[in-house]
């Protein structure tokens, strides 16, 4: 409608000089505030696409110049997409520094626990909290150089009684390796080796797994990238569908 | 100087409340995305927060464009 519009306006150009600024601005206006008829886009698609970035955010809101995932933002997201009888599978991104440990097993008890297929890929980094995540999936995928840091839970704030927060520190660590011993084929004896091993950070304990060793050590599936990764979804969206028709049989 | 302190940084170093409000989540056509407030009132997409891939190729919200908020104001 909107094109038609337009060459008209031309059209006319020679008789209506002075006039012509003023709807074109008017027009501006409508195109942005999106009450003009644009084309939609043909179809929903059936695999949605979840990217978790920068730092995951807890409890303290993060200054605005930081580049964070909210927990308030993904978990809406996530009863959508279990809603949602079009969606049929879910690729997660994961390029994370970490950040707050109930946030982000939090993300990650909603991804193990959803309905529909997930896979996971590591670009980049996925560290700390970002491996619970990564391990949640159906399958995981991690890029050749993509890294993942395994370290001790730690602290920063305010300390009251150092004995009861060491031991509130080292219940809340069980509660990561519980999760990502049981959603990978990682072993707690090998995860608590990376998580404790000295001399690979310096003059800090943790080890930093670099695309195939992540896969070496059990903790991640495969190394691959996006292709990779939505050739596996779409196996398993197969087998799903599948699956059910069984059931109904 | 230095700051020997197992405080974080963001709580020595506090942001203004100002800074906060400038950034927030709108829903725009069914598509939420974060936005920040400019000088002139209009808003500038930072981010989209769908999970929808198709809406990262729809060229009406790009990260960087400016969302005119001249009627409301």
């Amino acid at each position: 409608m909107d094109k038609e519009f337009v060459r008209n306006e031309s059209g006319n150009e020679e008789q209506e000089q002075p006039k012509e600024d003023k709807p074109s601005a008017l027009m501006e206006k409508i195109q942005q505030l999106g009450q003009t008829n644009v084309p939609q886009l043909s179809q929903d698609s059936k695999i949605h696409c979840l990217t978790i970035i920068g730092q995951i955010e807890g409890h303290l809101q993060l200054p605005p110049q930081n580049k964070t995932t909210k927990y308030e933002h993904i978990i809406p997201q996530l009863v959508a997409i279990e809603q949602n009888p079009k969606i049929e599978g879910l690729l997660v991104i994961l390029n994370t520094v970490g950040g707050d440990v109930e946030a982000g097993l939090a993300i990650s008890e909603m991804l193990s626990s959803l309905s529909k297929p997930t896979v996971s890929i590591v670009l980049g980094g996925g560290h700390s909290i970002g491996v619970p995540i990564a391990v949640s999936c159906d399958y995981s995928f991690i890029a050749e150089t993509a890294t993942m840091t395994i370290h001790p839970i730690r602290l920063t704030g305010l300390v009251i009684g150092v004995p009861q927060t060491f031991e509130y520190l080292d219940k809340m660590q069980d509660r990561v390796i519980r999760f990502v011993t049981k959603h990978s084929n990682i072993s707690e004896e090998t995860f608590k080796d990376l998580m404790f091993a000295k001399g690979n950070l310096t003059r800090d304990i943790g080890t930093n797994v670099i695309g195939i060793d992540a896969v070496n050590s059990g903790l991640i599936d495969d190394v691959g990238g996006i292709g990779q990764a939505l050739k596996k979804l779409n196996e398993l969206i197969e087998l799903k569908s599948e699956e059910n028709e069984r059931l109904v049989q | 100087m230095i700051l020997y302190t197992t405080m974080p940084q963001e709580l020595i170093f506090q942001t203004e409340e100002l800074e906060y409000e400038k950034q927030k989540v709108i829903e725009y056509e069914g598509v939420p995305l974060l936005v920040e407030m400019n000088e002139n009132h209009d808003f500038r997409i930072l981010r989209i927060m769908s999970s929808d891939p198709s809406h990262y190729m729809d060229d009406r919200f790009c990260p960087g464009m400016i969302l005119s908020n001249r009627l409301y104001s």
